[in-house]
């Protein structure tokens, strides 16, 4: 082992990296917003007790939780544009598989944290002459949120972790900037380590809070 | 025993069928004003689910229910429609005790019963505060008005339960075995918060296995076996000659009710 550790080029190309931090960053939350907002309404689907309702939600939520999410990013920037005549550039395909991707995920969230109350609180609501909407914004909700927040952040982990995986359809995210970097300075060990070192900075405090807020909510059970 | 009015609940031929399973096979009953009936019954002899089709929790497969004179749902073809926005002014109206309480867990007690005012009638806050504060201290509980269910006991739970249903000041009440998830200790408060009611004229629908209040409070028993009315009565005859064998078996299957030493 005579690797002579030396960041003097990662340090000169700490541009790039930041420009690259800047898009992780840029996905992650975007893909996180869109995918939770759609999986309230994929959830919601998947209830219904209409045919023709639940069973597209049920396909999609067990389509997308059950192939690899590189492998969703990788179809929707060569396959898709196939399909769909419109111009699919790296964010886009990489943006459409990480927010589906997590949609899915985040649906059964929602279903299970709703699923989590017993039909005792639906009923002392619907009892008491709430309409449908009141019952789940007053009653429902409030208590199933609650539910949900650990895993909800446990999603924004991994989500955040799989950005990296935009790198292969050459988005400048992190990992793509570490590889171009790396190509043009042949120090891949050095830069690899930054990458990495910059990737826990980032999860590490959210994999904290998760821990804190699951303590407190542990607690006002 | 209480001052009798006009007729608050009529339920004509009412059946209910889960699947192939008819649990109600044609049932006819009438509450006047300020009574208060009991149901009787085995488990699975269909009296939860009567109280259900009273505030259409669950829909009744055939016959009428009548509130206040007013049948609900529209009969068309033979069948009986119901829509969502005619059930809702029903059960604003009609206050229900569930066996486990059901409380909002994550409401204090007096946001539990200001829950019903506030969203459903939309009443001013300052008036469903004070409705709150009314009705928690009619069951005894104002010292507990900012306490979470998860800190009262289970006796507690439920008059806060009670106070939730009676702040929609509701024209009838009805009670799923309202004490049959009590301790036993703690079964006397709430069947004595039921009986204060009851004196006060409240008219009330209740299913419970406690004998003593039903000879004590009811002004009719009817005793329901396998769908049906099998025997109705006022509880001094149902209770204490009942006419029927199925009645004299129930009635022999709770040993634990001697009239002299009944609590009430």
């Amino acid at each position: 082992m005579d690797h002579v550790w030396d960041f003097t080029s990662v340090i000169a190309s700490r541009k790039l990296l930041l420009i690259g931090l800047l898009h992780t960053v840029e996905l992650g939350v975007l893909c996180l917003v869109l995918g939770l907002t759609a999986g309230a309404f994929v959830g919601a689907a998947r209830y219904s007790r209409n045919r023709w309702v639940n069973w597209p939600a049920s396909a999609f939520v067990e389509v997308f939780r059950n192939t690899p999410a590189l492998v969703q990013i990788i179809w929707f920037y060569f396959a898709f544009p196939i399909l769909v005549p419109i111009d699919i550039d790296p964010f886009l395909a990489a943006t459409l598989g990480l927010s589906l991707n997590t949609t899915a995920f985040a649906a059964e969230i929602y279903r299970g944290g709703i699923q989590s109350l017993g039909r005792g609180q639906w009923e002392a609501a619907r009892a008491l002459g709430m309409t449908y909407g009141q019952q789940l914004t007053r009653i429902i909700l409030p208590q199933a949120v609650k539910r949900m927040v650990p895993a909800f952040m446990n999603r924004a982990v991994e989500l955040m972790k799989m950005t990296s995986l935009a790198s292969v359809i050459a988005y400048g995210e992190l990992m793509h900037q570490a590889k171009t970097i790396s190509t043009y300075n042949f120090n891949p060990i050095e830069t690899y380590t930054v990458v990495a070192l910059i990737f826990f900075a980032l999860i590490y405090p959210l994999a904290l809070a998760m821990q804190q807020v699951e303590r407190r909510l542990r607690r006002s059970e | 025993m209480s001052e009798q009015g006009g007729e608050v609940l009529r339920i004509e031929g009412l059946r209910k069928a889960f699947g192939a399973t008819e649990v109600l096979k044609g049932i006819d009953l009438s509450v006047a004003k300020g009574e208060a009936v009991v149901l009787l019954g085995a488990s699975g002899s269909g009296k939860s689910t009567l109280l259900r089709c009273v505030n259409f929790l669950e829909i009744p497969s055939a016959g009428r229910v009548v509130i206040d004179g007013t049948a609900v749902g529209r009969e068309r073809d033979g069948a009986v429609l119901y829509r969502e926005a005619e059930l809702i002014p029903i059960r604003a109206h009609v206050g229900m005790v569930f066996q486990h309480f059901n409380l909002f867990p994550h409401m204090t007690a007096r946001e539990n019963v200001m829950e019903g005012p506030r969203t459903v009638l939309r009443l001013p806050r300052a008036e469903c505060r004070e409705r709150a504060g009314r009705y928690l201290a009619k069951v005894g509980l104002a010292d507990k008005m900012d306490a979470y269910p998860s800190h009262l006991s289970g006796g507690q739970q439920q008059r806060v339960a009670i106070a939730r249903a009676l702040a929609m000041e509701p024209r009838l009440m009805l009670f799923d075995e309202a004490t049959s998830a009590l301790d036993p200790e703690l079964v006397g408060e709430v069947l004595q918060t039921m009986k204060d009611l009851s004196d006060e004229g409240m008219t009330m629908l209740i299913v419970t296995h406690e004998l003593g209040f039903a000879y004590a409070v009811a002004d009719k028993v009817l005793f329901l076996h396998d769908g049906r009315i099998h025997e109705e009565g006022p509880p001094d005859e149902l209770l204490v000659r009942p006419r029927e064998a199925r009645t004299r078996e129930f009635l022999r299957g709770h040993a634990s009710f001697r009239l002299p030493e009944a609590e009430f």
